[in-house]
C-alpha cells in the first residue's frame, strides 16, 4: 500500500539560483572564527565535540546535576522558589492580558461599544468613556529594496523551516502509527485467542472502552460474581495484561489439616504456584482458581459461625472442627507459593483424609452454585420489605456429618464384633449384621435431577446406618439405628436401640442413646440379660430331660445383676454370676451359706468356687452351656 | 398483591433473536410454558343480593360491609390456568382402569407420548383486576391475587362460586427471571375452530400443529412483570417500577417496552 502511492513531504530543496561567492564567505569566515591562520583541525575538532556535549539541553542538565548535588531541604526550598517564580510570571502574563484585553476592548467601544463593553474592566470602564480611542490605518512609508529582499528571504527561510517541521511531525506520527497498529492486532489476536478459548469477553460494565474477560461464577455470592471479571488490558507492545483491579495477584487456596493428637498427621495437597508457562489463559484460569477458593472460604467462616454450638471454631484466617476426641480438622487460606511448613507435619498419615475432605468441600459449593441457580431461575416471590436472607452453604455439616456418623459406625462395629467374638468363643451360637449408610440410595435419585446433583443430594441427607443380629435365646433379637442429621436440629448422633426380649417382655432401652459408651452399655446389658435367660431355659430343659436329683435347676431373681441362684437338695444355695464385657465373658459360681444368708462370708474356706473365662482371643476352651452343666452336676 | 407490568410486541422474525438476547441478560436458559387458559365470567347468583340498600343512618359491621361490597361489587372475569406439555397435544386419551395398564406394559412407544388425562390436570385461579387509573409512572400497576384449584374438572366448583365457562386458548412461551422481574416473551394460540365443543373445557387436546396465533404474523408479546406484596406500601412500588424501568433501559436497543393501554387489560364483566 505504501509503496504505490508515495507523497513527497519535505519541501524540494532547490538549489540557490545565486551560490554565495567566496569572497563573501571569507568575509563570513573571517568575521565569526578571525584569522585563518588559527583555524586548524584540532581546534574544529574540539569546538564540535564540545557542541555535540552540550547537546541542545545542556542548561537542564547542568541544572539536573545540581539538583542530585542538593540534598532534600534545599530541593525542597527550590522547588517552593520555583513555584512561586512559576506563579509570578503567571500572574504577570495574566496581567498583560488583561491590559491588552482592556485596551482592545477601549478600541473597539468605538465601534461596537455594547459588545466591547462587556470585556472592559470595571476600573477602565470608570476611567476612560466609551470610544474615547480610536485607530486608523497609516501608510507606512514604502521600505527600501534591500529591506524589502530582507524580509522575503526570512519569511521564506521561515516557511521552509515550517514545512520542514510539518513533514517530520507526519512521518514521526506516521511510524508511530505503524507501531500501534502492529500492537493493537497483537493485542486484537490476544483476544481472540482468549474467545477462542471458550472465555466470555465482554464490555466492562463501568468502563465501556474496555475489553473484560469474564472467568467468575455466576452463581457465586454478589461479592465474588463481580469479582470474576477483569479487564483485559494493552500494554505498550501490544501484549495482553489481566487486569484484576485491586484484587491481590497471588494465587490463593484453602488448605486443609488434620490434627491427631495436637500433631499435624494430614495436609490436603496445595497446587503448586503458577506454571512456567506465563501465557495469558494460564493467567486467567489461575484468578479464577483463586476467586473460588477465596469465596469457598468465606462460605465455610460464614457456615462455621453458626455451628458454634457443635465445636466449630473460627480465627481470622482459621476454621477449626472436631471430629473425633482425638481428631480434629483446620481449613486455612494460605498462599499458593507460600512454602508449606513440612517441619511441622509430624506424619503424612491422614493425608488422604485431607485430600478427600478437600475435595468434598470443593464438591459442595459447587453443588450449592448450582442450587443457586435452581433458585434464581424460579420465579421469585413476591416484592416485599422483608430482605431475602441467603442460607448459608452446606459444606462443613455434611462433612462433619459423614465423619461423625462414620467414626460412631466403625466404634460400634467394633464392639459387636468383639462381644460377638467373645459369644462365639463361648459356644453360643448368635450373629449380627451391619448395613453402614443404609439410607445412601444413589439409584432412588429422582430422574429429573442431573446425576451429579443427585449424586450430592444424598450426602446431604439425614445418614442412617443399621445394626441388626439375633442373641444367644432363639427368639431374642436386637435392632440398632444409628442417625445423623447434617442440617436440622437435633444435630449430632442418635442411637435408635430396639430388642426383642421374649424373657423379658418389660425390659425396654431408653428412647434416645446419644453417646457411643451408653450404646455400648445398653447393648452389653442385653447381651448378658439374655446369657442369663439362656443359662435359666438350659437349666430347665436339662432338668426336665434328666430329672436327676443331682441337677441344679438356675433360676433368675436378680437378672439385671447378672446373678442366678439354685438349691440343691441339701438346701445349700449356690449363686452363679455371669459378667460380660468388650473383651470377655466370666461365669463364677458361688456357694451359698443357706437359703436366707444372702453373702456367702470370705472366711468359709470354700473349695467349690468354679469360675470360667472366655476371652476375645481365646480358642479351644469349653463352652457356656458344658460348663454350666458341669457345675449343674458338681452337687 | 399488586403487580406491575411493562409490554412489548415482538415481531415474529425477531423472536429467535430476542430469545438469545434474553438469555444472555438474564444467564439463564429459556422455560418454555404451555399454558390452557379457561376465561370464565362471573354472574350474580340471584337472591343473593338482597341486603338492604340506602337507609345511611343504619350502620352496618365492618364485616357486612365487607361482605356487601363483595357481592355487590363489580363483576370480573377471570381466568383458570392449567399447565400442559406440549407433548399431550394431539395424544389419545388415556383410558381408565386396569386395561390401560395392560396396554401401557405393552408399548413401549406408548410411553414416550403421555396420554393427557384431564382428571389430573392441575388449575390455578389468577384474578386481574383492571390497571389502576391515573398512575403517574409510566408501568401497568393492577390488583392481583392467585390461588391453586383442585385438579380435574374444574368447571362444577367454578359454576358453584358463580362463574361461568366463557372460552378458553392456549398460551405457548417462554419465561426468563432477571432478579425479580418474570419476563414472559409469549402468544396465544386459538384451538381450531371447526370441531366445537359443548359449552366447557376440553377433555382431549388437539394436535399442537393445528393450533393458529392469535396473531395471524405470529408475533410474539413480551411481558415484564413484577408482583409486590403490598401494594398499598408507596416505597416497594416504587423500587419495583425502578427494576421495571432498569430492564427497559437495557432492552432499549432491541425492543420498546411500554405501558399497556389500560382498557385493552379491562377485566370487569359489563
Amino acid at each position: 500500500m505504501s509503496d504505490s502511492f508515495s507523497l513527497p513531504l519535505r519541501p524540494l530543496i532547490e538549489k540557490r539560483d545565486r551560490p554565495d561567492t567566496l569572497p563573501v564567505d571569507i568575509a563570513q569566515i573571517n568575521a565569526r572564527w578571525g584569522s585563518f591562520r588559527d583555524v586548524n583541525e584540532d581546534t574544529l575538532r574540539a569546538k564540535i565535540e564540545e557542541e555535540k556535549n552540550r547537546g541542545p539541553y545542556s542548561d537542564d542538565d547542568e541544572g539536573d546535576k545540581a539538583a542530585e548535588d542538593m540534598d532534600t531541604t534545599e530541593q525542597l526550598e527550590q522547588l517552593y522558589k520555583r513555584r512561586a517564580e512559576i506563579l509570578n510570571f503567571a500572574m504577570q502574563a495574566h496581567m498583560e492580558t488583561l491590559f491588552a484585553l482592556d485596551f482592545v476592548s477601549l478600541l473597539l467601544t468605538k465601534h461596537t461599544d455594547r459588545q466591547a463593553e462587556t470585556s472592559m474592566s470595571a476600573f477602565l470602564k470608570q476611567v476612560a468613556p466609551l470610544g474615547s480611542l480610536n485607530s486608523e490605518i497609516v501608510n507606512p512609508p514604502p521600505k527600501s529594496e534591500a529591506v524589502a529582499q530582507d524580509v522575503k528571504t526570512v519569511s521564506r527561510g521561515w516557511r521552509m523551516q515550517n514545512f520542514n517541521a510539518a513533514a517530520n511531525k507526519l512521518l514521526k506520527s506516521a511510524t508511530r502509527l505503524e507501531t500501534e497498529v502492529a500492537s493493537e492486532s497483537k493485542y486484537w489476536d490476544e483476544v481472540l485467542a482468549v474467545k477462542e478459548k471458550g472465555w466470555k469477553v465482554c464490555r466492562l460494565p463501568r468502563e465501556r472502552q474496555a475489553l473484560g474477560v469474564q472467568y467468575g461464577f455466576m452463581e457465586a455470592t454478589p461479592i465474588f460474581r463481580d469479582r470474576g471479571l477483569a479487564a483485559l488490558r494493552r500494554a505498550d507492545d501490544g501484549s495482553l495484561i489481566l487486569d484484576k483491579g485491586l484484587a491481590p495477584q497471588k494465587t490463593r487456596t484453602v488448605r486443609v489439616r488434620v490434627k491427631h493428637h495436637d500433631k499435624f498427621t494430614g495436609c490436603s495437597k496445595v497446587p503448586g504456584s503458577s506454571p512456567a508457562v506465563d501465557s495469558i489463559e494460564s493467567r486467567i484460569l489461575q484468578a479464577r482458581d483463586t476467586v473460588y477458593e477465596e469465596e469457598l472460604f468465606h462460605e465455610l467462616v460464614r457456615e462455621a459461625r453458626i455451628m458454634g454450638s457443635q465445636g466449630v471454631t473460627t480465627r481470622q484466617n482459621l476454621v477449626r472442627f472436631p471430629i473425633s476426641e482425638e481428631q480434629e480438622v483446620l481449613l486455612d487460606l494460605v498462599d499458593a507459593d507460600q512454602d508449606t511448613d513440612d517441619s511441622k507435619m509430624e506424619s503424612t498419615e491422614h493425608d488422604v483424609l485431607a485430600d478427600a475432605l478437600s475435595h468434598s468441600i470443593r464438591i459442595l459449593l459447587a453443588y450449592a452454585h448450582r442450587q443457586n441457580l435452581r433458585r434464581r431461575t424460579q420465579p421469585p416471590p413476591p416484592l416485599s420489605q422483608k430482605r431475602r436472607h441467603t442460607p448459608e452453604y452446606q459444606l462443613l455439616r455434611p462433612i462433619m456429618a459423614y465423619l461423625q456418623h462414620s467414626s460412631h459406625v466403625r466404634s460400634l462395629e467394633t464392639f459387636m464384633t468383639d462381644i460377638y467374638q467373645v459369644l462365639q468363643v463361648a459356644g453360643l451360637k448368635c450373629e449380627f449384621q451391619a448395613a453402614p449408610f443404609s439410607s445412601v440410595h444413589l439409584s432412588r435419585v429422582h430422574p429429573s435431577i442431573p446425576k451429579v446433583e443427585g449424586l450430592v443430594q444424598q450426602f446431604l441427607m439425614p445418614f442412617e446406618s443399621t445394626f441388626s443380629g439375633n442373641l444367644a435365646t432363639p427368639q431374642s433379637s436386637f435392632k440398632v439405628r444409628i442417625r445423623t442429621n447434617p442440617a436440622a436440629p437435633p444435630f449430632g448422633t442418635l442411637y435408635d436401640i430396639s430388642v426383642n426380649l421374649p424373657q423379658y417382655p418389660d425390659v425396654q432401652p431408653p428412647s434416645r442413646i446419644g453417646s457411643q459408651r451408653e450404646a455400648a452399655a445398653a447393648l452389653t446389658h442385653f447381651a448378658m440379660l439374655d446369657i442369663v435367660s439362656a443359662i435359666a431355659t438350659h437349666g430347665t430343659k436339662l432338668s426336665k430331660e434328666r430329672p436327676r436329683k443331682d441337677t441344679l435347676a438356675w433360676e433368675s431373681p436378680f437378672p439385671h445383676h447378672g446373678e442366678l441362684l439354685a438349691l440343691s437338695d441339701d438346701d445349700r444355695g449356690h449363686k452363679l454370676i455371669v459378667s460380660l464385657s468388650q473383651n470377655e465373658l466370666m461365669v463364677e459360681t458361688f456357694p451359698r451359706s443357706g437359703p436366707e444368708g444372702l453373702r456367702w462370708s470370705p472366711g468359709d474356706p470354700s473349695p467349690a468356687v468354679h469360675s470360667q473365662t472366655w476371652k476375645l482371643d481365646q480358642t479351644g476352651s469349653a463352652s457356656l452351656i458344658d460348663f454350666i452343666t458341669e457345675v449343674s452336676r458338681e452337687w | 398483591m399488586h403487580e406491575l407490568l411493562l409490554f412489548a410486541s415482538v415481531p415474529a422474525h425477531q423472536h429467535h433473536e430476542l430469545l438469545q438476547q434474553l438469555a444472555g441478560l438474564t444467564a439463564m436458559q429459556p422455560r418454555h410454558r404451555v399454558e390452557r387458559r379457561l376465561v370464565f365470567k362471573a354472574h350474580r347468583q340471584p337472591g343473593l343480593t338482597n341486603t338492604r340498600v340506602g337507609a345511611s343512618q343504619d350502620l352496618q359491621g365492618a364485616e357486612l360491609q365487607r361482605l356487601n361490597k363483595m357481592l355487590n361489587g363489580g363483576m370480573f372475569y377471570t381466568q383458570v390456568v392449567g399447565p400442559v406439555a406440549q407433548a399431550e397435544f394431539g395424544a389419545k386419551p388415556a383410558s381408565s382402569g386396569g386395561a390401560a395398564d395392560v396396554y401401557m406394559s405393552g408399548m413401549e412407544d406408548k410411553l414416550s407420548t403421555p396420554a393427557y388425562c384431564y382428571e389430573d390436570q392441575s388449575w390455578k385461579l389468577e384474578f386481574r383486576d383492571i390497571p389502576e387509573a391515573g398512575t403517574r409512572s409510566a408501568v401497568t400497576a393492577r390488583l392481583m391475587a392467585s390461588a391453586a384449584l383442585p385438579k380435574g374438572d374444574i368447571t362444577i366448583p367454578m359454576n358453584a362460586w358463580g362463574y361461568s365457562f366463557v372460552t378458553e386458548y392456549v398460551v405457548e412461551g417462554d419465561v426468563f427471571v432477571l432478579n425479580d422481574i418474570v419476563i414472559f416473551l409469549h402468544r396465544v394460540l386459538l384451538y381450531p375452530s371447526g370441531a366445537q365443543e359443548s359449552h366447557g373445557p376440553r377433555r382431549q387436546l388437539p394436535a399442537y400443529r393445528e393450533l393458529s396465533p392469535l396473531e395471524r404474523t405470529g408475533s410474539y408479546v413480551l411481558q415484564a412483570a413484577i408482583t409486590v406484596q403490598d401494594g398499598g406500601n408507596q416505597e416497594m412500588m416504587k423500587t419495583a417500577s425502578q427494576h421495571l424501568f432498569g430492564l427497559r433501559e437495557q432492552l432499549k436497543s432491541a425492543v420498546r417496552l411500554e405501558q399497556a393501554d389500560r382498557l385493552s387489560l379491562d377485566t370487569r364483566a359489563k
